[in-house]
């Protein structure tokens, strides 16, 4: 029991709204690292840990999720975009079967790593990680449009990326109940509606004549393909898990 | 060797793959052409080989399978996808973001093979996201227009909805049966039929898929998002309206059997297939707007084909879509062309039945009432059952074969229309042309559907007709067909042969009624004043 609460607390966000939320010291650059980190630690012990989480601890994550859905449609900042997506997705991690549920955090956490470069990118050449001001980066910077609307889509739980072939296979074979199909509505429908409100923000949109717009660099766009041949490796081993 | 056929659904895939790695611009519609025509003669020589061997082609695994539906469906969306993508090459070459469409076109293409080929409902459930996706990127293509991402969000919005029917459709389905393989799961369906089912379940699973259905094939209540897609580039809308709205109909026909089980979702869908054939068709007359008219006629359409599928006549459904996909994409892809003669010539577009009846236009004399009925009424009822009983002897034997004789009697009407609009003439020429016409559009009907239905389903599709439920004794639908002919015809009679005063203002509740109706029945507005969440983007 005393297990599942520690990984309750790494994965449901909580230790962000409890402590780094009120933290003057942490920017949200920090938080994000912090975040993924936790969800990493949580991640390694579930993968050696037998957890079976009580229905109040998924309650719990499904409140910090609808939570996290509500801010994260508030934001405009990359590095917060992306740490409330780790909380939205904590039910998941806790009502999937061990193997199934740590994959589906790991290809999450890819993804995000994926959205903390473009945040990056974002940091240093428009001075900041706020995506409000920069629309239209598919036309003026098609690099990180492609890759950004990469990671939103495996964020908003489409195949053929990792995230949507896990969470395909474990509805199939998971056991249902009324709490379980309310988690797979909520947290499918708020990973969706978080991404895709994103996309008319950032990738879609008229270029913003007022800025100088710089696309990714030899050196970013590799690492970015690395991020994505990660995530297909994922998505064949999501596919084979969904169809056996 | 014919196992080859099964790699089509990847060979979009490749295609798009290679596109990101082309430079020069005028190689990239000669490579995503010349694969495609590959696509097009494996799926070809895949009909070619269902028909002569009367055998499916089953590989990977039991994932896909080329059947009887596959062998129709296949070319037809090959063939289409060539042609939107001859066109695009052209049309497309000055818009930002040429080599963007290709790659986003082979992908949505992609997606449809393995919906049609697929033989497994995961397959199945991954090929319905994808095309969630695709579509919705294609839709939002043109990213600069606020509108045109904005009604791209709405779309996908419908269309995730859609995806989570589908999804939660599939895990009961699971949970149900114990099986995902669709060859498997159509074997026990049809042995279960055979005996009375009580299960609730089993409806529920019937009801969801077909929600999800409606929801993709712009289905009344779910439609809205169809007529606010015509920013997307005029390809795509041909895609769109030729294609991708007509899953609906395919995912229901590749569920024909778990539809055995429950008439009840038979009869659902017949009803509301009704209720968005009228309600979409009266809003296509009456909105302002022509690219959302056109919109409108899809879903009108759409709504055909679902009350087709609700009467049991899934082949015709089949039959329907493709002949809809044909028509539609011709008039999408027809558009630049004749807006380029408008701007030459005044008098620009003109109708075939203009050229060849204008000439001979005289005025009509009002005391020809009553012939005028009678031939447009009474003859082609006759020419009705005269078709039908050439055709096919079991004509008293279906309830749905007269109902669905109606779908060839509606689709009549838009042909004698068209002839009206221009001619108020009781000339020979004029009738000789509506009735042979009539005759044409019967018999085809007819003809390709009962082979359509021998092909598909052979002794099955009788099974259907008897699942779907629907109690309409032959006179009850004798009686109601001729009403709808009388009505039809005297409201044309009114519309093109009466002098009507310009001066003569509506009635109040007339004009009520025709504001609702302009307004789309407030649906949109409901949607955009209760779900703001997509405003906000």
């Amino acid at each position: 029991m005393l297990m599942n609460i520690i990984l309750f607390l790494l994965a449901a966000g909580v230790p962000y709204y409890l402590v780094l939320e009120r933290s003057q010291k942490l920017n949200s650059e920090k938080i994000f690292l912090i975040s993924g980190f936790l969800l990493l630690c949580a991640i390694v012990i579930a993968s050696f840990v037998e957890a079976q989480y009580s229905g109040l601890l998924v309650i719990l994550a499904l409140l910090s999720a609808i939570f996290s859905i509500y801010k994260a449609t508030k934001t405009t900042n990359f590095y917060k975009f992306g740490y409330y997506l780790l909380f939205i997705n904590a039910p998941f991690f806790m009502l999937f079967i061990r193997e199934q549920g740590v994959l589906y955090s790991l290809s999450l956490l890819i993804t995000l790593a994926g959205v903390y470069s473009i945040a990056k990118h974002y940091d240093k050449y428009y001075g900041s990680a706020n995506y409000h001001g920069i629309s239209g980066t598919t036309l003026a910077t098609p690099y990180v449009g492609a890759f950004l609307t990469v990671y939103l889509i495996t964020l908003a739980l489409y195949p053929p990326f990792p995230n949507a072939l896990f969470l395909l296979s474990n509805m199939i074979k998971e056991e249902t109940t009324l709490l379980w199909y309310i988690v797979v509505v909520v947290v499918f429908f708020g990973n969706f509606l978080v991404a895709m409100r994103v996309m008319p923000k950032t990738v879609f949109g008229t270029p913003n004549t007022n800025l100088h717009y710089v696309d990714l660099t030899s050196k970013e766009k590799i690492m970015h393909f690395m991020i994505i041949i990660a995530l297909l490796g994922l998505s064949i081993i999501g596919f084979k898990g969904a169809i056996a | 060797m014919e196992k080859i056929i099964l790699l089509i659904p990847g060979i979009p895939l490749v295609i798009a793959f290679i596109l990101i790695f082309v430079s020069k611009k005028e190689h990239i519609p000669k490579v995503s052409i010349m694969l495609s025509s590959m696509i097009a003669l494996l799926g070809l020589y895949g009909t070619y080989h269902v028909i002569t061997t009367d055998e499916p082609i089953h590989g990977l695994g039991g994932l896909f399978v080329f059947n009887e539906l596959s062998a129709i469906l296949v070319p037809y969306v090959a063939i289409l996808g060539l042609v939107i993508r001859k066109y695009a090459t052209k049309y497309m070459w000055d818009e930002p973001g040429y080599k963007r469409f290709f790659i986003l076109l082979n992908f949505i293409f992609s997606a449809i093979y393995m919906l049609v080929m697929s033989n497994n409902l995961v397959i199945l459930a991954l090929a319905w996201q994808l095309m969630s996706i695709s579509l919705y990127l294609l839709v939002s293509f043109n990213v600069a227009s606020k509108s045109a991402v904005k009604n791209g969000s709405w779309t996908m919005l419908i269309h995730k909805a859609a995806d989570l029917l589908f999804i939660l459709a599939v895990i009961l389905t699971y949970q149900t049966f114990g099986s995902v393989d669709l060859g498997q799961l159509s074997q026990t369906w049809l042995e279960m039929s055979k005996n009375p089912v009580e299960n609730p379940t089993i409806f529920v699973i019937g009801l969801l898929f077909l929600v999800a259905a409606m929801m993709k094939s712009a289905i009344v209540p779910f439609h809205i998002w169809l007529p606010y897609t015509s920013e997307a580039p005029t390809p795509v809308s041909a895609l769109m309206h030729a294609g991708v709205v007509n899953v609906g109909g395919i995912l229901l026909n590749k569920l024909a059997f778990l539809l055995l089980l429950t008439p009840a979702v038979l009869n659902i869908a017949f009803v509301i297939g009704l209720f968005t054939a009228i309600f979409a068709s009266v809003l296509m007359l009456v909105v302002p707007d022509i690219k959302r008219s056109l919109g409108y006629s899809t879903a009108g359409q759409m709504g055909y084909m679902i009350m087709e599928v609700g009467l049991g006549a899934f082949s015709l459904a089949i039959y329907h879509l493709m002949v809809h996909g044909i028509f539609k994409a011709t008039l999408f892809l027809e558009s630049g062309g004749l807006i380029r003669y408008a701007r030459h010539d005044p008098n620009i577009p003109q109708r075939l039945s203009y050229k060849l009846f204008w000439e001979e236009k005289t005025e009509h004399k009002s005391n020809k009432t009553f012939n005028l009925i009678a031939l447009f009424t009474i003859l082609p009822l006759l020419i009705f059952i005269g078709v039908k009983m050439v055709l096919s002897e079991e004509f008293f034997e279906f309830n749905a074969a007269i109902v669905i004789l109606a779908f060839g009697w509606l689709t009549g009407t838009q042909l004698f229309l068209s002839f009206f609009k221009v001619s108020r003439s009781d000339s020979i020429k004029v009738i000789l042309a509506l009735v042979s016409s009539f005759i044409i559009i019967l018999f085809t009907y007819e003809f390709i559907g009962l082979a359509l239905e021998h092909f598909i389903y052979g002794e099955h599709a009788l099974l259907f007709y008897g699942a779907a439920t629907l109690n309409v004794t032959i006179i009850m639908s004798m009686v109601a067909l001729a009403a709808i002919m009388i009505i039809g015809w005297l409201f044309m009679y009114k519309q093109h042969f009466v002098h009507i005063q310009k001066s003569e203002r509506p009635k109040r509740s007339r004009w009520l009624f025709y504001k609702l109706l302009a307004k789309e029945a407030y649906v949109s507005d409901f949607f955009i004043k209760y779900i703001k969440i997509f405003k906000k983007g």
